[in-house]
């Protein structure tokens, strides 16, 4: 059912809010007044915000206006019969007992998951099931912490929000087999997929989640994903996420993370492959006692460009945050870090720390990084460090006295720059996959 | 820690020390800014039709960026009322006009005015060694030195006389670093800048004495637009200082100068900086605003230019001074300490741009915050494609010396070089009440201690400043520290 293929001579944004207009109802949950009210003012802020000028400080080094002219289809069948359990099989982790869930094109598919075994209470669904299923949860969390007022993806995402993942974990409820989400796209046509994620912990909950998603078909995909996550007090989030696309496949994640008293976030996102992936993070430890860590690895080749920005929001005292993000950039490619810690004036005692290392392989590939500190309160203690550099000759050299060749000895030095990162990563078995996935990428 | 925390709040509110107004009568233009104005301008300063020409470009250039409001500078961490540039006479100089040969002849209320700044004329004529352009409101009113300087071929004079009797190099170099489409600031500079200094060192020359201008601004209601322009000849050598108090003012006064400096093959600039421009009162009324566009290029090999500066005046500070490293194995140095108190807002830092291969750059910023001021380091490091072994090192620590002001850190790396090697780091601290307390077993007081620590905070960069700049320099950060309890 491909509706609205936008046409070419409007403004761009109007093309969204008309697209919108024509099939308000096909959205996520048209009877429910809430979400209606929600996503029709979604789409006055994206009208208003419009898409990031060139120079649009946020969007500095990325211009995504280039991407969002293509004809994307905006909406298409729920779900797609030629997606197979080998697809899927394909995206599991080997040796990774896990609850799986599996969404096509943004839609949950009970069918390819496998979500038999989980805790008592907890839930993992479609968003749009849990809309009729868990209303109260969604009205008290849904669009909560994500900025649609602000933010010009998230308010798209949200005017035009169908499905995505729903994880909840109630009061006091440990998930010990982590939650692997499967996103699938299988889109005949050029799609813009937008997926909005829903994940509640309450308090003293434990949860592990592991995000992949694929493009199987060879169409131009873009993907304008928002993910909120709730950390009640003292529950601890795990969150890994892997983005291995294919060059057709450009992605703008956004990531709203709200941490209650002495709870523990965790995310980690690993990028191998794509062809503009810019991934949002925002967290606000909202209370005391919180620890927020951010890890990020990107291994970047051909043209691809990865822009990755985080903003640590420290409003409350006695909060610790953690920042480690690393890169390697080959060929064409092109590496962003922009890293913010903001240190409000109340956020006495905070020890907020940021990291940023990158390795540029060619003279095509190019780095920016941005770590920024923006600090009102006196009593923190906040650092931040960032390096660009390239393999060191001497440490070549050194190995290939032992014999290595210069291959050899090159791809050891990679594989121990990222496997930093890879240490951070708990889970046994996701470790040792990507250690495999970073390995393979530089033993040829 | 009492007795501490109202020490600190009486450096945060601590009044201007130098602040009063100097008595001489001013030649001063009506407010405003129009074609009218630029020309009078040029006509009072007896300028050659090709400067007349230059100004109205650059001001053509200005009125469409101020046209364009999108096009007004807005992205720095500053937060000011809009300047009305019509409000502004952008020309004053002192009235008796006439050029002296020696300093009998100067109107002797002016040179007390230096005397109370802790800058005899005379004595530093005799004693010191150093020459100087001294610069009140616009016009340079008594050189130094100048014969000594001009047996060895060094001009150093007002940019008026270089004009005057040097016009082939002032249109050689002038906006060749900062061209009049630069920035706003900068095409207002370019279109009524009134005077500055203009100082050429031949080939293979090592200037003999440090060159050095103090520039004040004097007359209510007049900004003040310097242009200087510093052209170092190949292998030659020249350490330039610049210094400024300025009195005591009601009304927001805008500065916008311009400074180039152009490094040929083997040649040193540095440039050293003491800005201390009324900042202010206490409820951040008054001030100055300072918009100043610094850059020098390392145009031939084994270059190098340093900037050393410290700030604690202006209510706003915009400012970074920056070094194009286009020659190989060219050097730039960026050196800043800044004190932000009361309501004082500064963004300041530096640009190193690498082009040339094997060039090198060294940031270090000290910025320390009291009161409810806010301070900003913003800098860029950028590596061209074909700049190979660029190296760059950069830190930026930042001290707060209380809990209602702010200390941010902007750092921009662009490398597009794999053979490039960049660091930079950033931290942020307070004085630790472990260290007063260390202090105080010494018998040292909480302000002592204070001062001790921001001095030794500060240490390496006032390190890097001339003798007897860094003389002045650590006076003047005492007395900002001391403020009124003395």
């Amino acid at each position: 059912m491909p509706a609205a293929l936008i046409d070419k001579d409007t403004r761009l944004e109007d093309r969204f809010v008309s697209a919108f207009e024509m099939q308000e109802g096909l959205s996520l949950n048209g009877s429910n007044d809430g979400l209606r009210r929600l996503r029709k003012e979604a789409i006055g802020h994206f009208a208003t915000l419009g898409f990031p000028a060139r120079k649009t400080e946020a969007w500095k080094y990325t211009n995504i206006g280039k991407l969002l002219k293509r004809p994307y289809a905006l909406t298409f069948g729920p779900s797609d019969d030629s997606v197979s359990a080998s697809d899927v099989e394909a995206l599991l982790i080997p040796d990774l007992e896990a609850h799986v869930a599996v969404f096509v094109n943004g839609h949950f598919n009970a069918a390819l998951s496998r979500l038999d075994d989980l805790p008592e209470g907890v839930v993992v669904t479609g968003l749009a099931e849990a809309a009729e299923t868990h209303t109260a949860l969604l009205d008290a969390h849904l669009a909560r912490y994500a900025d649609s007022e602000g933010e010009v993806f998230t308010a798209l995402n949200t005017a035009f929000t169908k499905d995505g993942a729903f994880v909840y974990v109630p009061r006091n409820a440990v998930v010990e087999k982590p939650v692997q989400l499967i996103n699938l796209m299988t889109t005949a046509e050029d799609a813009l997929v937008q997926p909005r994620n829903l994940i509640v912990a309450e308090e003293n909950a434990q949860v592990r989640l592991i995000q992949s998603s694929r493009a199987t078909t060879e169409v131009k995909t873009f993907v304008n994903a928002v993910s909120e996550v709730f950390v009640g007090d003292h529950a601890h989030v795990d969150r890994y996420e892997i983005q291995d696309e294919g060059t057709t496949t450009s992605m703008v994640t956004t990531l709203n993370v709200y941490q209650q008293a002495s709870s523990v976030f965790r995310n980690s996102t690993f990028t191998f492959g794509g062809e503009v992936i810019r991934n949002n993070i925002t967290v606000l430890p909202d209370a005391e006692q919180c620890e927020t860590h951010l890890y990020g690895l990107f291994l970047a080749d051909g043209t691809m460009h990865v822009d990755n920005h985080t903003l640590v929001d420290h409003a409350m005292p006695n909060c610790f945050s953690n920042e480690f993000y690393k890169g390697i950039l080959d060929g064409r490619a092109t590496g962003i870090f922009n890293g913010k810690v903001l240190v409000r004036q109340d956020a006495q005692q905070t020890n907020a720390y940021q990291s940023n290392k990158s390795i540029v392989l060619t003279d095509t590939a190019s780095m920016y990084a941005k770590p920024e500190l923006e600090i009102y309160a006196d009593d923190v203690k906040c650092s931040h460090g960032a390096t660009t550099g390239q393999l060191d000759e001497e440490a070549i050299f050194y190995l290939r006295t032992r014999g290595l060749t210069l291959q050899r000895a090159r791809a050891l030095m990679l594989v121990s720059f990222a496997r930093a990162v890879l240490d951070n990563v708990t889970l046994e078995p996701l470790q040792e996959a990507l250690d495999a996935m970073v390995t393979a990428r530089f033993s040829d | 820690m009492n007795t501490d925390t109202q020490y600190l709040h009486d450096v945060a509110d601590s009044d201007y020390e130098h602040g009063w107004v100097t008595e001489i009568e001013a030649d001063t233009i009506p407010k405003g800014l129009n074609e009218g104005i630029i020309r009078l301008i040029s006509s009072k300063k007896d300028e050659p039709e090709w400067l007349l020409a230059w100004r109205l470009r650059a001001f053509r250039h200005w009125q469409s960026l101020a046209a364009e409001t999108d096009k007004y500078p807005r992205w720095a961490h500053l937060d000011y009322p809009d300047i009305d540039y019509q409000d502004i006479s952008y020309y004053s100089a002192p009235s008796s006009k006439p050029k002296y040969e020696s300093l009998d002849e100067v109107d002797p209320e002016l040179l007390r005015t230096f005397e109370r700044l802790g800058i005899p004329l005379e004595e530093q004529k005799r004693l010191t060694g150093v020459a100087v352009d001294a610069v009140i409101d616009s016009v340079s009113v008594g050189t130094t030195f100048k014969e000594e300087l001009a047996r060895q071929g060094i001009i150093f004079c007002s940019f008026s006389e270089a004009v005057e009797h040097h016009p082939e190099l002032v249109k050689k170099y002038m906006g060749s670093v900062v061209p009049y489409t630069d920035n706003f600031y900068a095409a207002l500079n370019s279109a009524v800048f009134s005077d500055g200094s203009f100082c050429y060192i031949p080939k293979g020359v090592r200037c003999p004495m440090e060159l050095s201008t103090y520039f004040r601004i004097n007359e209510a209601g007049t900004g003040q637009f310097e242009r200087t322009l510093i052209v170092a000849d190949e292998g030659s050598y020249v350490s330039y200082l610049e210094g400024c108090t300025a009195p005591q003012r009601d009304e927001n006064q805008l500065h916008a100068a311009v400074v180039e400096i152009i490094a040929h093959k083997d040649a040193e600039v540095k440039y050293s900086t003491i800005q201390n421009w009324y900042p202010g009162n206490a409820e951040g009324k008054g001030g100055v605003f300072n918009f100043v566009t610094k850059r020098g290029i390392c145009d031939g090999d084994r270059s190098k230019i340093s900037w050393t500066q410290l700030e604690t005046g202006s209510s706003i500070t915009w400012k970074y001074p920056s070094v194009i490293l286009k020659g190989n194995d060219s050097i730039g140095e960026f050196y800043s300490v800044a004190f932000t108190k009361g309501r004082q807002q500064a963004d300041t830092g530096t640009k190193m741009i690498h082009i040339g291969n094997n060039t090198s750059s060294t940031i270090i910023s000290k910025g320390i915050s009291a009161g409810r001021s806010n301070n900003s380091y913003r800098g860029l490091v950028k590596v061209n494609k074909g700049a190979k072994n660029a190296r760059n090192f950069s830190q930026c620590d930042s001290m707060l010396l209380g809990d209602r002001c702010g200390a941010h850190t902007f750092p921009y790396l662009e490398i597009n070089n794999p053979t490039a090697q960049v660091e930079h780091e950033a931290t942020t601290s307070k004085v630790g009440e472990d260290q007063i307390f260390y202090c105080n077993q010494r018998g040292i007081s909480e302000q002592d201690a204070i001062k001790l620590i921001v001095s030794g905070f500060c240490q390496e960069i006032l390190a890097m400043l001339p003798m007897e700049f860094a003389v002045e320099a650590r006076k003047l950060l005492a007395i900002e520290l001391e403020g009124s309890v003395g």
